[in-house]
């Protein structure tokens, strides 16, 4: 899957589940989601049920660190890794 | 699929089980700190307080699924639920994230220390202002020349007041949120830790439970647990062996009620007649009987998954749930089937009511196990 459509569905995930739909459309793909309370540990473990059931990666616990889950795009660039060393 | 045990666990099984009944089965808890230590170095001398521990250090050696039927085990044998209770939350959320994620300059002398028995471990996360949600922790570590200075308070530790080694975790990067925490393994010796006396409690008398305090503690860097801000990954690692393994206590507790249960209703007699032929006596059991099976199912396939290396959230918080909803039920129905008699302290069963109604609350509520499984299915 394309980086780009990857960054997309999960954007678009935490925008109708997280931000009301980001009606001002504020979610950037380097808004810092932990600092803003955007991401806890309950949302946390929705998106990776989100990430696992859609997009077909098991993201394991110990990945569930503040580099990997900063922004869009850093947990972008980790499904991203994490699919090719599935492969 | 295979629900046999194997020759060596069934072994393991018996032994644990008649050493538990030899040693502490006439056990009567009574909260004194000496005679807990007493407790652990006996848990020890039966294998329990290293059951997933490496055996180079001391441990069994064992896996998660393996580790619940060893505390299975011991927890029907040792009516002391407390103890058992104190030993496994030692081992699961206390030794597992040292035996992962500890330093090399410190991992070995501690997991011997914890196997051992001689160094009992508390965990000291909950906080007055941080329970179900871990977001925002008040105690901090700030990092300074060679470790981190800790402060704060932790209004919460089982096994603290006998403790030698405290596992906490502490707030290092605000702006991270609930993945701005680290995680530490301090001894209980530094200066700065200090212990608050046993905290007053409903149940599970001899795990004592205290407040951890403190103050400017300069904890040294190789007691570090994993890499600063991994706080949150390694709580959750050790809560997920936590809730899948160490309610084996509580399945060992149910199976031996039950068996009190049956036992009593075959001896008791009134009206004529052996109370256990009433169906409103025997199918009170039956139903004990089908919540013990559910809630054991359950929680050694959570316990395989993690044999797997399958992180399943959702299994974990199944088996946790229910195995201490069905430890609850099943006291209250114990009572009820003794009657008068299982009102009386002596009797041993209000006691069990008393040690399963914390089930409910600790490693996650059930409520918050409900939110895990809901999540998951994408609610």
């Amino acid at each position: 899957m394309a980086q780009d459509e990857i960054t997309e569905r999960i954007s678009a995930f935490i925008r109708d589940r997280f931000l009301d739909g980001d009606p001002q459309g504020e979610l950037e793909e380097t808004t810092p989601l932990l600092e803003l309370g955007v991401l806890n540990s309950l949302n946390t473990v929705l998106l990776l049920a989100h990430i696992r059931e859609e997009l077909g990666v098991a993201v394991p616990s110990l990945r569930i660190n503040p580099s990997d889950l900063k922004n869009v795009r850093s947990i972008t660039a980790m499904v991203r890794e994490l699919q090719h060393s599935a492969v | 699929m295979d629900f046999d045990l194997s020759a060596a666990q069934k072994k393991r099984y018996a032994e644990i089980l008649r050493e538990s009944g030899t040693r502490l089965g006439e056990h009567r808890p009574d909260g004194d700190p000496d005679a807990v230590r007493r407790g652990f170095r006996t848990a020890a001398g039966i294998g329990v307080t290293g059951l997933c521990l490496p055996e180079e250090f001391g441990g069994g050696g064992l896996g998660a699924l393996d580790t619940a039927l060893g505390l299975e085990a011991f927890g029907r044998g040792c009516p002391d639920t407390g103890l058992a209770f104190g030993v496994a939350a030692h081992l699961l959320a206390c030794a597992v994230p040292v035996r992962d994620f500890a330093t090399d300059d410190v991992r070995g002398p501690l997991l011997k220390g914890l196997a051992s028995g001689e160094l009992i471990a508390a965990n000291a996360m909950t906080e007055d202002e941080a329970g179900s949600d871990i977001g925002r922790l008040g105690v901090t570590a700030r990092p300074v020349s060679d470790g981190y200075l800790l402060n704060g308070e932790k209004s919460w530790a089982s096994n603290a007041p006998v403790a030698g080694l405290v596992v906490t975790y502490a707030c290092t990067a605000p702006e991270l949120g609930f993945l701005g925490l680290s995680a530490f393994a301090v001894p209980g010796d530094l200066p700065g830790v200090s212990f608050g006396p046993p905290l007053r409690k409903m149940g599970l008398t001899n795990c004592l439970a205290g407040r951890v305090t403190f103050t400017d503690c300069h904890v040294p860097r190789r007691y570090l647990l994993g890499a600063e801000g991994q706080g949150s990954g390694i709580f959750q690692h050790s809560m997920a062996w936590e809730r899948a393994a160490l309610f084996g206590v509580y399945l060992g507790l149910m199976e031996r009620q039950l068996a009190q249960c049956v036992e009593h209703a075959g001896r008791r007699r009134q009206f004529g007649r052996r109370i256990g032929e009433f169906q409103a006596v025997s199918h009170r059991m039956a139903v004990m009987k089908q919540r013990l099976e559910s809630g054991r199912l359950l929680l050694y396939r959570a316990c395989w998954l993690l044999d797997e290396g399958r992180e399943d959230k959702s299994a974990i918080a199944l088996a946790k749930a229910t195995v201490s909803e069905a430890a609850v039920a099943n006291g209250l129905d114990a009572m009820q089937l003794f009657g008068g008699l299982g009102y009386l302290a002596d009797s041993g069963v209000e006691e069990q009511l008393r040690d399963s109604l914390p089930a409910r609350v600790f490693s996650g509520t059930t409520e918050i196990q409900r939110e895990i499984v809901a999540k998951e299915l994408g609610l």
